[in-house]
């Protein structure tokens, strides 16, 4: 580790229990942790990290030992769309054995790597070494699942938790996949891969509505294939460490993805979306936008990067960030980035940070709105260009309702 | 009605305020309808802006009162309930908000406040549609979010959308007519003379003559500098526009 001469953290210490512990590891799995071990868990020094420390994060107490009494799972607000619903318990998979659905493989599988190349990453690392099962899932070639898919992440004790999901969606079929974070862990790690085939269609909606203290890293890592078409939709309320990166690679010609994220911090909440999409081949798009809202000591982070190799010509790739901070506490860092060795590409990025509007928030006072309903109606509509594009309207409607729900909680 | 008496305004920044409204005195009687006309740069607008409640456009002396009671220390929103419509000069567009939830919101904002009931969901739509089409809006427009992409003669008629809706006690319109053709001025003067009568009252700032002519005010009077410089009947508009504000900003 970077520090090795340091004492070792809580932390450090039980990753070293529990990687040691173990009764069998394989090869990718020892060489992962090996690599963990020489990269540490990264800090503000630490290009991509430096307004998201981990390793500060991560520096306090072990978590209290004794394990929370059972509790009952809560329901689920997306349960009216009655979709198939699997949790992931504390790290641990709970699938129904009962459950089918036509052309949705799935089951409980052992853990694996990404097919990309993430060998500097060392929290990937880390989730390689110290995952034990894995959530997997296969969608049939040319399967139109029309119930969705629910993931749920549920940490309902103090704890290490590590977590995987490997997926794929083969040509031609279409699936919804909903992820939702609930509770707290004292450190979840996530991660998914999704590897989306030729004329293939997958929606994604991740909530991330998880306690004041979680310390999260959700990582997904997708692959577009030809003429796929990938879409997702996040809304992070934040925790006191989380960011969720999403890694698109397009190897193949005229892939599609359209990624949108609207975070909500109050309090001393932390949200940090982290994208990057690697074009390899001809014809790709890409649209993404981020809205950022940030009251109290709120931060919000957003970094974006295109990274459009020599070969793919005609990318046409869009990138928006929007912050809007609510008090003198609050916090906005934009780093969209654009890295291109194509020459025939059309790739823009923008990006704005303010508060709310004057204008607009008189002109609605003057048609009757209390300060506190002009506001939080001006805050609805800012975060609003996000949940509005959702295409499924269950979806849109729990999504919206959190949005008013987090409004009403700053009244 | 509408009293406004020995009213200072300033506005600017804390270290460098500048008195835009010195000494305004001013009184619409219910059932009448006054023009203010005046030169750019008169105060208009900041007029219009402390009587409505502005953050930033405080009064600094004088009153205002409407039907008796002193406004100044209300906030925007309660002079609102209390019947107080500002017609906007620049009316601006409000991305991500939809129109119609605006406007029935406001609406039962204004009824709460006055401890009345909320419009029902139906005839909250059928009384818009009704407005829109005697606004000249069409449907479509209303479902766009709050005038993104309107013209500026589009604007000023949702403007009128919610006077006509929102059947104010007393309301003020900032230079309505500005930027409007014949037929929105037409608009204007039809949805204004509908509401015309013994308990309302209206306030009509302008820089020409032509809006008069579909609006016949009881009073004019021209701003310059700050104060009221000269009052008069309807016939004073006529004349200014022949004359034009020169002497009045000398004067001032």
């Amino acid at each position: 580790m970077t520090n090795a001469s340091a004492r070792p953290t809580p932390f450090a210490k039980a990753i070293e229990t529990d990687y040691r512990n173990r009764s069998a590891t394989n090869a990718m799995q020892s060489a992962a942790y090996d690599r963990y071990g020489r990269l540490g868990l990264p800090n503000r020094r630490v290009e991509g990290w430096k307004w998201s420390d981990f390793s500060a994060a991560l520096r306090g107490d072990a978590p209290a030992n004794d394990a929370a009494p059972v509790e009952t799972i809560p329901p689920s607000p997306f349960a009216t769309l009655e979709p198939l619903e699997i949790q992931i318990v504390d790290g641990r998979v709970l699938a129904p054995d009962a459950a089918r659905l036509e052309g949705f493989e799935f089951g409980v599988i052992e853990p694996g790597a990404p097919d990309q190349d993430f060998d500097n990453h060392s929290l990937v690392a880390l989730n390689i070494a110290l995952t034990r099962r894995a959530f997997g899932f296969r969608v049939a070639g040319g399967a139109i699942i029309d119930r969705a898919v629910h993931i749920r992440h549920i940490n309902k004790r103090p704890g290490y938790v590590f977590s995987q999901i490997l997926g794929r969606a083969e040509e031609g079929s279409r699936v919804t996949i909903i992820e939702t974070f609930e509770g707290c862990a004292t450190f979840h790690s996530a991660m998914h891969h999704l590897s989306v085939y030729k004329g293939a269609e997958v929606s994604r909606y991740v909530l991330h509505d998880a306690d004041a203290d979680a310390v999260t890293h959700g990582f997904f890592g997708g692959m577009v294939g030809e003429d796929a078409r990938f879409r997702q939709t996040s809304l992070s309320t934040g925790g006191r460490l989380c960011r969720h990166e999403t890694h698109l690679l397009y190897p193949a010609a005229i892939g599609f993805s359209d990624v949108a994220g609207a975070a909500l911090v109050a309090g001393d909440r932390h949200s940090d979306f982290t994208t990057q999409v690697r074009f390899r081949a001809p014809g790709g798009e890409a649209r993404q936008l981020h809205k950022g809202v940030a009251s109290k000591k709120g931060r919000n982070v957003f970094q974006g990067k295109f990274h459009v190799e020599r070969a793919a010509q005609k990318t046409d790739a869009k990138m928006t960030a929007n912050a809007l901070l609510l008090s003198d506490g609050a916090e906005a860092n934009h780093k969209p980035e654009l890295e291109i060795y194509a020459d025939d590409v059309e790739c823009a990025h923008g990006s704005t940070v303010g508060a709310l509007d004057d204008d607009a928030l008189f002109y609605l006072r003057q048609r009757g709105l209390s300060e506190g309903e002009a506001r939080a109606l001006l805050i609805e509509a800012f975060a609003g260009e996000v949940i509005d594009g959702i295409d499924d309207a269950g979806v849109r409607d729990v999504f919206a309702a959190r949005v008013a729900a987090w409004l009403e909680e700053q009244q | 009605m509408l009293k406004i008496d020995d009213l200072h305004v300033a506005v600017g920044p804390e270290d460098n305020r500048a008195e835009i409204i010195r000494g305004l005195t001013l009184e619409v009687p219910a059932g009448e309808v006054h023009a203010i006309m005046g030169p750019n740069g008169s105060g208009k607008s900041t007029l219009s802006y402390a009587v409505a409640g502005r953050d930033g456009y405080e009064a600094t002396a004088g009153a205002v009162t409407l039907e008796g009671e002193d406004i100044l220390g209300l906030d925007p929103n309660e002079r609102a309930a209390k019947g107080l419509f500002l017609s906007f000069q620049h009316p601006m567009e409000i991305p991500g908000v939809q129109t119609m939830n605006f406007i029935r919101t406001a609406m039962n904002a204004q009824r709460k406040a006055r401890g009345e009931d909320e419009i029902s969901a139906a005839d909250f739509i059928r009384l818009v549609r009704e407005k829109a089409k005697l606004v000249g809006l069409d449907d479509a427009k209303l479902k766009r979010p709050f005038n993104v992409g309107f013209s500026g003669g589009e604007k000023k008629r949702m403007e009128m959308l919610q006077l006509a809706m929102f059947e104010p006690r007393f309301a003020i319109m900032d230079e309505t007519d500005s930027g409007l053709d014949i037929d929105a001025l037409k608009m204007v003067g039809e949805v204004v003379n509908a509401l015309r009568g013994p308990d309302r009252g209206f306030l009509v700032i302008t820089h020409y003559q032509r809006l008069l002519e579909y609006i016949r005010p009881d009073r004019v009077h021209v701003l310059a500098g700050g104060r009221i410089v000269k009052s008069g009947g309807a016939s004073l508009a006529a004349e200014l526009e022949k004359s034009g504000y020169e002497q009045f900003i000398e004067a001032a």
